[in-house]
């Protein structure tokens, strides 16, 4: 890497004389090396997912998860380092109450993901912080119907029809374009999701993996909540079907 | 972000800067609340709600609350709803100032959803709502700024039904018949000689009867009451709320009355 | 003035005080003691409730009598209640009853400026194993009694005690004296009798009757079995032991 030694990357507050933020650019490097989250917004809501790695046999299911709810109508699912995940996570629940708390009213995506694009962002202009080792896709159905956002470590928050980040994020973003997601009901789009997230999914590589999905629908009547069991399990079984036929 | 240590607040013990060597000027000064001397507390109800009924039956619970919101004696606004179902098992019914009962409602959402934002798979019963609630009336009535409001809380936890009162003193008691307002002295009498009395617990159908017919009684004779009312049942299949009802009344013996006010003929 | 307006100007409070009605009443034998409350709660003439217990077992040999203002009386039960589990996860052991009792009026004194308007009676088993009974004013003066009655009822009640108790008004036959303690069923019939009267008098009185009975380590339970419904709430044996006994009081 041309940055190691210039001493240019040791504080996020030092630009390179090309105009980057190593700081920010290797924080990126941590998402990068982590399990798959993907997020789908279709015709009645949002569905996320994600690739969980499982480190060790010793970890008791369904723990660390990394897909958190932050107001009724909102998730969030982290890729990188889960801690600073959580970091965001509780500031995204400060920021929905604060916003309800002003407006009576419950905060739009877009609002919520410009403010914790905001925060993000703040960690990457001081040398006495280090900015998020994560990423982030919320999403969620507000007044407006659903929508989808991703914010990175360097603080930008765009929104998105499909996202994709993690490991697997290039492959996963080409099997998002070639899907219909305007067309989709939240209830397929869940099939389509486990699908996609056991097919980046590197047996070889990486140890086993624990699927987690949630979605925000009408099924749902606007909540976030994990996807039902019987749902899981049906998307985890007709995901690994596909698999051994596309083989 | 502020990049001063000795600004986030002192560790516990002194090892940390032992020998003060941050100059003590240096740290901010606790922020001073300008209007700190001037702050108006509530003395008094503005805009209220009168009683409150709630029974246990059958099923669960029912309460029944009008939808008047007086201003003194003025009937100010005639389609306020006085029942607020909280979580999945749980009903609030308010009494008394009504924009005190509005942020009762707001921190019970926030409290709520903060519940839910943790996906734990728990969630509160009415138990836990009407603690919250009496240790939230409590502190206030503490700090002698009360949240002006006599509440009832009713529902359904494992089965068992649960009622209980909490006002602005922070005042609580749970009984199987319960009334705030002019109904604690009008419609009391009424619900416990059917509910407390009673050998076996009421049907749905004598419940409603029996709430009905006391708002009946209270609308006749509380002058700050409405025919318009609305009930609500917690049972274990979950909370609801009636659409907006309204009291059969009879003022035909009225007509017979001779001998007072301006008519005496 | 005739117009309905105010020749001075008016002032109103917020008066975070009201008065709940009820009786509690403690009585301490040689071995054993008596810790009883009706369980009415009223505001004015309104009943609010014909069951809310103003007497709480603390540990397994003190027992707290709570009567005044009944939303205080329950923060002041909790808060003793934290600091006594506070007290066993520090010291691996229950408080003992005079140290609840100190902590009872420094807990009161410490709100001596704006007072829970309660009255306390604590009773239990020392540590040397004798009955005992500490009352309180509601900012923390305290002091150990035979008996004491407090509450809605105390002036028809505490000279009723004073007469049967410390036999105030009683001359002994002649070479006799007059016993030191009671024997346990007569402190019962005593503790009946009381409230049974003041339901009779006193309008905030009645409902049901809760009488917590704490017995020293190793006293026999004897006396206890003929009394009807008494339930013990300590689990094990070899230790000091609280019973329950509840009565029905009128209800008009």
């Amino acid at each position: 890497m041309t940055s190691i030694g210039t001493g240019y990357d040791l504080s996020a507050s030092t630009y390179s004389p090309d105009g980057r933020i190593f700081q920010v650019e290797y924080a990126s490097k941590a998402v990068e090396n982590s399990g798959t989250a993907i997020g789908l917004k279709v015709k009645d809501g949002i569905v996320l997912a994600v690739e969980k790695i499982i480190h060790s046999k010793l970890l008791v299911p369904e723990a660390n998860r990394r897909i958190q709810t932050i107001d009724r109508h909102i998730g969030l699912a982290s890729s990188g380092l889960l801690a600073d995940g959580r970091q965001i996570a509780n500031r995204a629940r400060s920021e929905a109450v604060s916003y309800k708390e002003s407006w009576h009213e419950q905060i739009t995506l877009k609002a919520l993901a410009d403010r914790v694009g905001m925060f993000a962002q703040a960690y990457t202009l001081y040398s006495s912080v280090r900015p998020f080792g994560c990423s982030t896709i919320i999403g969620g159905v507000d007044k407006s119907g659903p929508a989808l956002y991703v914010v990175e470590p360097s603080g930008v928050a765009y929104g998105h029809f499909g996202a994709a980040i993690g490991k697997g994020r290039q492959l996963a973003k080409t099997e998002l374009e070639k899907l219909k997601l305007a067309e989709l009901s939240a209830r397929e789009a869940v099939l389509e999701a486990a699908r996609i997230i056991y097919l980046v999914h590197d047996d070889a590589k990486e140890k086993d993996f624990e699927l987690e999905v949630s979605w925000v629908c009408d099924e749902t009547n606007g909540m976030h909540v994990p996807v039902p069991k019987d749902l899981l399990e049906e998307a985890s079984r007709k995901a690994k079907e596909s698999l051994e036929n596309f083989d | 972000m502020d990049h001063f240590p000795t600004n986030w607040g002192r560790p516990r013990n002194e090892l940390y800067d032992q020998y003060n060597t941050f100059p003590l000027h240096h740290r901010p000064a606790n922020a001073q609340n300008a209007f700190a001397d001037g702050v108006q507390r509530t003395q008094q109800p503005i805009v209220t709600g009168t009683s409150v009924l709630a029974i246990q039956y059958q099923d669960g619970i029912m309460m029944a609350a009008d939808n008047l919101a007086s201003y003194g004696s003025l009937a100010r606004f005639k389609d306020i709803q006085r029942l607020q179902p909280v979580g999945t098992r749980t009903i609030v019914g308010a009494s008394g100032d009504m924009s005190d009962f509005q942020y009762i409602q707001h921190i019970l959402d926030e409290l709520t959803t903060e519940e839910f934002t943790y996906g734990d798979g728990h969630d509160l019963g009415p138990a836990e709502v009407h603690e919250y609630l009496a240790r939230v009336m409590y502190a206030r009535r503490s700090k002698i700024n009360p949240l002006w409001n006599a509440l009832l809380v009713g529902g359904v936890e494992n089965g068992k039904p649960f009622l209980a009162y909490v006002d602005l003193l922070g005042t609580t008691y749970s009984a199987r018949s319960l009334a705030t307002g002019y109904g604690a002295h009008i419609a009391i009498p009424l619900l416990r000689t059917a509910v407390d009395n009673a050998s076996q617990l009421l049907t749905e159908e004598e419940a409603r009867t029996l709430l009905t017919d006391c708002m009946r009684v209270l609308f006749y004779r509380d002058a700050r009451s409405l025919d318009k009312y609305q009930i609500a049942t917690v049972t274990s299949a979950g909370v609801s709320v009636s659409d907006q009802l309204k009291l059969d009344t009879k003022w035909d013996f009225a007509e017979g009355i001779r001998g007072y006010g301006s008519q005496t003929q | 003035m005739p117009d309905g307006s105010y020749a001075h100007p008016q002032q109103r409070q917020f008066n975070p005080y009201t008065e709940n009605g009820g009786t509690i009443l403690a009585i301490a034998g040689a071995d054993f003691t008596v810790i009883a409350g009706d369980t009415r709660q009223s505001e004015g003439y309104s009943i609010q409730t014909r069951y809310a217990p103003k007497v709480f077992r603390l540990t397994d040999r003190a027992v707290l009598a709570v009567n005044g203002f009944a939303a205080d009386g329950n923060m002041f039960v909790k808060t003793v209640k934290q600091r006594l589990e506070w007290y066993r996860h520090a010291h691996a052991k229950d408080m003992p009853l005079r140290a609840i009792a100190r902590l009872i009026q420094t807990m009161l004194y410490a709100r001596r400026f704006f007072p829970y308007y309660v009255y306390n009676i604590l009773g239990g088993i020392e540590e040397d194993g004798s009955g005992a009974v500490y009352s309180f004013d509601p900012v923390g003066s305290y002091e150990r009694e035979a008996c004491r009655a407090a509450g809605a009822a105390q002036s028809l009640v505490q000279p009723f005690l004073d007469n049967q108790i410390y036999f105030r008004n009683q001359t002994p036959a002649p070479g006799t004296s007059h016993p030191t303690h009671l024997p346990l069923p007569d402190v019962l019939a005593i503790v009946i009798d009381s409230f049974t009267s003041a339901t009779e008098r006193h309008i905030e009185v009645g409902d049901g009757l809760e009488m917590y009975v704490v017995l020293a380590k190793g006293r026999s339970t004897q006396e206890l079995a003929s009394i009807r419904g008494a339930q013990e709430l300590t689990p094990k044996e070899g230790g000091d032991r609280i019973f329950v006994i509840r009565r029905e009081l009128k209800k008009d």
